[in-house]
């Protein structure tokens, strides 16, 4: 065969316009489908739940019309929102430097080599894969006045019986939520600060170590820069948690006493399957996306993390 | 005899020979006989999950279905979610229920919407009049209607008691030293003050083995006790012309003080007590009265100890020992209850309807309200005079007539647009009430909370349906 002959061949088995625009197109065509189904169970109730937040709707009328912004507005004029926002606020700004601190010292604990240590960090995991509505019961129980183990062990040592209504009193509500709240998730922080620190450099450790470097320069200098990242994933994935937190409370208090634990998931799930407000409902996890969007970005760039 | 008298006397003679067999045919029979064209069909039911809908699963659903060859398909809510599910079910149009068990105070809001059967047509077709007489009339009159139409059968018949330890109300030295004290005798208390001084009274002589008494006090309980003092005592919800809360004024204050005050008599943590913490304490002895629903009294007899479905009950140690009494001023609140009533989206409608006659019946009803592992409290005239019910525990006369007395008497459960908002409004600001709260704050909290609610619904539409609601005999004390 001569060139021209070979040139000639390969022409004609080179696809055609349409071939070429099929090839092209192919990766786009396969993932089309899972593209597809995304966004119809992601985007299109998104996008359902915006128009509904713009209508009348409530599980007891039959009035659906358009409102505009009239339930965005209440948003602003409705106190127990905002009372369920600075609750969320509260046990978030406590929650989460307490699991990050008790982490990173069970880390800590745990980095070294010891016999049964995998034992010992599988028991501690335990708490982070039990469902969080049973943890909260499970505490209920520990906090009951008569029967709990609590109230029994302060008493052994108060020598006279204590009886601290854990879930009612307004000094203790968040104490108890919060020690529910810390027991189940530190361990996941723990875990994550574990696998951290095993990466940290060891050859910088041991220069430091050398150059006599004491344990808090040898943690402000290397450990905590080498972690950081982790550190901050780890916060943000909890923080989005903690302002997500619904089981616990529900199965503790119900966010009671009165409204004085209610989060803004516990308001907005009352909204909707207590109340059957349904726009509103829509127009508060709105509100909510908008403002956690606002936090993470800026926490993101904060942590320089956004690149 | 003149031929056209004899005519008459044939023709009355047999339209009564005719008749004979029809009338001996009771409702439960009418129900089950209409009811065999539709053999081989499922129809549903939404029913209260736990014990329950041990009745239609156990007993009652097989029942009908041997009967009648219709399969029931029993779906269990929890009640906190019935109302939701139902609505989804009418809203969504899915027609997925068939049957429904509706508490009376939601009546207003689904019959509005359109999500129950009108039953009217149904029970003249089957000719269920009759017998709708004989439930009594607290159910009947307030829970049976809306807008003049019947919308649900009330099947239930919730009352509050007060219960009471005999062996120590009748104790000469406890009776003796009573009486030297407060100048009147140990008895079931007639009034709050009366309930508090014997409360009190008790816990002085016999804690921490025994306290005066025990209440339950965790959402949603307690808001039933209050709506019954409040009014008691005097209190109005509404200003009837305007609309207007009027639940913080003195009797609300009055009311909230002395609930407060009561917890110190009773056992330590009472704060935290849901519906099983007081039944246990009842029960083992711990408290001397309470205020419950009927199933305490049947538990505290020791019916139904011996039911595997029961076990979670402890055992009683006060069977033999409890007095049935009305509650402190004598107007028990009819709290929650169920009616039944068929969905308005039901693809078998009939079907269902005939189902809840034949359940609702004087026939089936008797046997339900006695099957010890379900909580159907006795509703009709003839449960109360059930001589074979009247017989199945030494006091279980005294237990039926002073339900059926507390019925009579009973109080109805505020019932308005969206009442579930309102409710929600009365549990948060008890809760708020056990933690310490000023009352008056909480009070004034909980009315601007009413006229907030009020004023969504729309103070006009609301106004009618509290109209409607207060003219009712058992809306507030005459």
């Amino acid at each position: 065969m001569t060139l021209s002959e070979s040139i000639n061949a390969a022409e004609q088995r080179r696809p055609s316009r349409f071939g070429r625009m099929f090839e092209d197109r192919l990766p786009y065509l396969i993932v089309a489908p899972a593209i597809l189904i995304l966004l119809l169970v992601g985007l299109f109730p998104l996008i359902y739940s915006l128009i509904v937040s713009f209508q009348r709707i409530t599980m007891t009328e039959n009035d659906t019309s358009f409102v505009g912004l009239l339930n965005y507005a209440e948003l602003f004029r409705d106190t127990r929102l905002w009372a369920s926002l600075g609750h969320t606020a509260i046990i978030t700004a406590i929650a989460l430097p307490l699991e990050l601190l008790i982490g990173f010292l069970m880390a800590q604990l745990f980095i070294d080599r010891m016999p049964g240590r995998q034992i010992f960090v599988a028991l501690l995991v335990l708490p982070t894969v039990i469902s969080p509505i049973v943890a909260g019961a499970t505490w209920r129980l520990m906090f009951d006045v008569r029967f709990g183990p609590i109230g029994q062990i302060l008493s052994f040592f108060a020598g006279e019986p204590v009886r601290i209504l854990w879930t009612v009193n307004p000094s203790y509500v968040y104490p108890a939520i919060i020690i529910c709240e810390v027991w189940q998730w530190s361990p996941f922080m723990f875990l994550l600060l574990l696998a951290a620190l095993s990466n940290v450099d060891q050859s910088q450790l041991e220069a430091a170590e050398i150059d006599g470097a004491s344990y808090l320069r040898v943690l402000r200098a290397i450990v905590l820069p080498a972690i950081a990242p982790v550190i901050a994933v780890a916060c943000l994935i909890r923080g989005l948690d903690l302002v997500r937190i619904f089981d616990i409370i529900w199965a503790l208090t119900e966010g009671g006493p009165g409204s004085m634990t209610e989060t803004i998931s516990l308001y907005t799930y009352v909204q909707g399957f207590s109340q059957f407000e349904t726009s509103y409902t829509a127009a508060i996890s709105f509100l909510v996306i908008a403002l956690l969007t606002v936090i993470t970005t800026l926490v993101l760039k904060r942590m320089e993390l956004a690149r | 005899m003149k031929f056209r008298t004899f005519l008459s006397a044939a023709a009355v003679l047999a339209l009564t020979g005719a008749a004979a067999p029809a009338a001996d045919r009771d409702a439960a029979d009418t129900a089950v006989e209409a009811a065999k064209k539709y053999a081989g069909t499922t129809i549903s039911i939404v029913w209260e999950a736990g014990l329950q809908s041990l009745d239609p699963l156990n007993y009652s659903g097989p029942q009908w279905e041997k009967l009648t060859g219709i399969k029931v398909k029993v779906v269990e809510v929890p009640t906190d979610q019935m109302f939701t599910k139902i609505m989804q079910d009418f809203k969504s149009g899915a027609g997925a229920y068939d049957a429904l068990n509706v508490i009376p105070s939601w009546m207003p809001d689904l019959a509005r919407a359109g999500a129950l059967e009108p039953l009217d047509k149904y029970v003249d077709k089957f000719g269920y009049r009759d017998e709708l007489q004989d439930i009594a009339a607290a159910y009947r009159d307030n829970q049976m209607q809306y807008d003049g139409k019947i919308y649900g059968f009330p099947d239930d018949g919730d009352v509050m008691l007060l219960y009471y330890r005999k062996d120590i109300f009748e104790d000469p030295k406890m009776k003796d030293e009573f009486k030297a004290k407060f100048g009147y005798e140990l008895a079931p208390p007639k009034d709050w003050k009366q309930f508090d001084e014997i409360g009190q009274f008790i816990t002085d002589k016999m804690a921490p083995k025994v306290y005066g008494a025990g209440f339950f006090r965790t959402a949603p309980y307690p808001q039933y006790m209050f709506q019954e003092r409040f009014r008691m005592e005097g209190g109005k919800f509404f200003n009837a012309d305007t609309m207007k809360a009027t639940v913080n004024g003195d009797v609300g204050l009055k009311v909230f003080k002395q609930m407060v005050a009561e917890n110190k008599f009773m056992p330590p943590g009472v704060e935290q007590w849901n519906f099983v913490d007081n039944l246990a304490a009842f029960l083992q002895g711990t408290t001397a009265m309470t205020i419950s629903w009927p199933p305490y009294g049947r538990w505290a007899a020791g019916y139904g100890s011996g039911e595997e479905a029961l076990k979670w009950v402890p055992k009683s140690q006060v069977a033999g020992k409890v007095g049935y009494a009305l509650t402190p001023l004598g107007r028990p609140e009819l709290g929650v209850g169920f009616d039944l009533s068929v969905s308005a989206t039901s693809k078998n409608k009939e079907a269902a309807y005939l189902f809840i006659q034949w359940l609702n019946s004087k026939k089936t009803s008797l046997a339900r309200v006695q099957l010890p592992y379900t909580l159907r409290d006795p509703f009709r005239l003839s449960h109360y005079a059930s001589e074979k019910y009247r017989a199945l525990w030494p006091d279980a006369a005294a237990y039926l007539d002073t339900i059926k007395t507390s019925g009579e008497k009973g109080l109805l459960d505020l019932s308005l647009l969206q009442q579930d908002k309102y409710d929600e409004a009365m549990t948060k600001a008890i809760s708020s009430l056990w933690a310490g709260e000023d009352p008056k704050a909480i009070l004034d909290r909980m009315a601007q909370q009413f006229d907030a609610i009020t004023e969504k619904v729309g103070i006009d539409n609301q106004k009618a349906v509290y109209k409607v609601w207060a003219a009712k005999p058992g809306a507030y004390p005459q």
